[in-house]
């Protein structure tokens, strides 16, 4: 029983983090319509970042999560400007392939760089934990997990109750129309592309305390985020965080039944056996 | 399709005869095979991408491939051969067994739902105990012999991949001009008008996936015969099997016969210069190069490079 408790409260833990990793993929999924298989490359670049604030500035990872957000915003805003917006009405074979380029051009990028080396932070709250009864709360997941909650109820406070939200949802909804209330579309569609990797960048920054970061660090995410984004319902945001925390009980239960090496491969399965039945999410109604 | 084949021909012969001349050990005669089989897996996920069925998951029976006739040699000392029969009959399942979750998939569904599948099979064959885990396996060496598909010097495999060669790309075309292309183009261009005309779609998506899968896991073989090891993190690996396949087909010009030759004798021998004259100093220019070629590509030529030549023989044969 204790098992299974504390299984779940990691699960939710780790869930909550994933959750906001995979928002920004289905925020741009949602406003763009174009899935970003790069997008896991943002949790690399966000880990960076608040991995040289904190090797530089002393920042602690979780306020260096703030600087991952711009970075991982600004960077995906330009990648925006630069490619997507070529494609955003092109063939989804040149969605796909766009994307699958920007994965080689970034990974390689923070190779030549950053070179291969893992990176980590020391933290003072690394290997604290808080005993509740026989249950155990480790402190670096407590708080990426509370950042995270926090992000995402900004995320709905912007896009709810701000002219910017506002016009992010319209454009989402109807272009034209959009268009005719004076809406400039084109900049709501980098704005929108650069909050949904500056906001997998930040879930990249609040996981540093626990997690190494290598060039190569997102692909370990990539079918992870995928999974939640899909569970949640594509393009709902509310959707991907119920996904996270759903995704990170089925790879803490898991563990339970299966070795450790083989909780993706259970996610994996669920994730295909998803798609097949219900490819518009689990939770989500609509896809856009 | 006759002149395809023609020029096919041509060159399968020019490269036996300059394998006959080139130094058997040598490097030049190494990069031709892997070009040559550069080209018959990427020509083999042609049969599927080529026709809107983004799959990122050809690792899967790439790995299959190599991975069952190399289990089978070092546990039961069955040749490749045979093994290869194996791994084209297990590829072959687990393509039907995904079609049933994936085949009414779209777009970025399919492409994701495949990844998936294939990264499935990577950590599998990491936890199971008879594939080696981790560290995978090696090929036993026998020394040369036809038998069991092995030769001291990469040389004496240019016969065999200019077979595989050979092999998918007739396939390919025989494919594509059968009324099966048709059908396939028809399905590629707006499915349900194909249904609603009497396809069956669902049938002739599943043929072309089945074979595409089975000439993917021959590929397997002849890799993990001529590299003598393999692990999971090489054959099912995403970027390198994969990506690759689908980037080789594209930076040519997907869905075109002469698209992923002409991809991959460009890029193989691109990225050997690179990585010879670049590698020691900045490790990941040659992909970063690739990676910004096939955005080129995307935004520039969506057709591939084979739009830019003149010769009609490399036009894309249009239905």
């Amino acid at each position: 029983m204790t098992n299974l408790l504390q299984a779940l409260l990691d699960g939710v833990l780790n869930g909550g983090v994933y959750g906001v990793i995979a928002i920004g993929l289905t925020l741009v999924f949602g406003i763009l319509g174009i899935v970003n298989f790069a997008h896991a490359q943002f949790v690399m670049i966000g880990m960076y970042v608040a991995w040289f604030a904190w090797h530089t500035l002393r920042l602690d990872p979780i306020a260096g999560a703030f600087l991952s957000l711009l970075v991982g915003g600004a960077i995906g805003a330009a990648l925006e400007y630069l490619f997507v917006r070529h494609v955003v009405k092109a063939s989804v074979v040149a969605q796909i392939f766009l994307t699958v380029g920007l994965i080689a051009v970034l990974e390689n990028v923070a190779l030549i760089f950053l070179g291969s080396d893992y990176r980590s932070v020391q933290t003072a709250y690394q290997t604290q934990a808080l005993h509740l009864g026989p249950i155990l709360v480790s402190v670096p997941y407590l708080l990426a997990f509370a950042a995270a909650v926090i992000m995402a109820v900004s995320l709905r406070f912007l896009l709810t109750s701000t002219w910017t939200g506002r016009a992010i949802r319209a454009t989402a909804q109807d272009e034209q129309a959009a268009i005719s209330f004076g809406i400039n579309t084109r900049k709501i569609y980098a704005l929108a592309f650069g909050l949904g990797t500056g906001l997998t960048a930040f879930g990249g920054g609040i996981i540093l305390p626990y997690a190494t970061v290598n060039p190569t660090v997102g692909a370990h995410y990539v079918v992870l985020m995928f999974t939640v984004a899909v569970l949640g319902g594509l393009g709902s945001t509310t959707g991907a965080l119920a996904g996270g925390v759903l995704v990170g009980v089925i790879q803490s239960i898991s563990t339970l039944i299966l070795p450790v090496q083989m909780k993706d491969l259970a996610l994996f399965v669920v994730f295909i056996a998803i798609l097949a039945v219900r490819p518009q999410g689990l939770l989500g109604g609509v896809s856009r | 399709m006759k002149r395809n084949l023609l020029v096919l021909a041509a060159l399968a012969s020019v490269i036996l005869l300059a394998g006959l001349v080139l130094e058997p050990n040598g490097y030049v005669v190494r990069i031709l095979c892997i070009m040559l089989l550069t080209a018959s897996m990427a020509q083999a996920w042609n049969v599927v991408g080529g026709f809107n069925q983004i799959s990122l998951g050809h690792a899967a029976f790439f790995g299959i491939g190599a991975y069952i006739p190399t289990i089978t040699q070092v546990a039961y000392g069955l040749s490749p051969w045979l093994g290869m029969g194996i791994g084209i009959i297990a590829a072959v399942v687990l393509a039907l067994v995904l079609s049933g979750p994936t085949m009414r998939l779209k777009g970025p569904y399919f492409a994701l739902a495949t990844l998936a599948a294939a990264e499935a099979c990577r950590i599998g064959a990491s936890v199971l105990k008879f594939t080696g885990g981790p560290q995978g396996i090696s090929v036993p060496f026998v020394g040369d012999s036809w038998a069991m598909m092995q030769f001291r010097f990469p040389g004496h495999y240019l016969p065999l991949f200019v077979l595989l060669f050979l092999v998918s790309c007739t396939t390919f075309a025989w494919l594509t001009a059968s009324r099966y292309g048709y059908f396939l183009r028809a399905v590629r261009d707006d499915e349900q008008a194909a249904e609603v005309a009497g396809v069956a779609t669902f049938r002739v998506k599943l043929l072309a996936s089945v074979i595409s899968a089975a000439l993917t896991a021959a590929c397997g073989t002849l890799f993990a015969q001529f590299t003598y090891f393999i692990d999971p993190e090489t054959v099912f690996s995403a970027s390198h099997v994969s990506i690759r396949m689908a980037l080789v087909a594209i930076i040519g010009g997907v869905g075109t016969f002469a698209g992923p030759i002409l991809g991959a004798f460009l890029i193989v021998p691109l990225e050997e210069v690179l990585n010879a004259t670049l590698s020691e100093e900045v490790g990941g220019l040659a992909p970063l190069i690739f990676g910004a070629l096939l955005i080129a590509v995307v935004l520039l030529r969506p057709d591939g490079l084979t739009s830019l030549r003149l010769p009609k023989v490399l036009r894309r044969p249009e239905a």
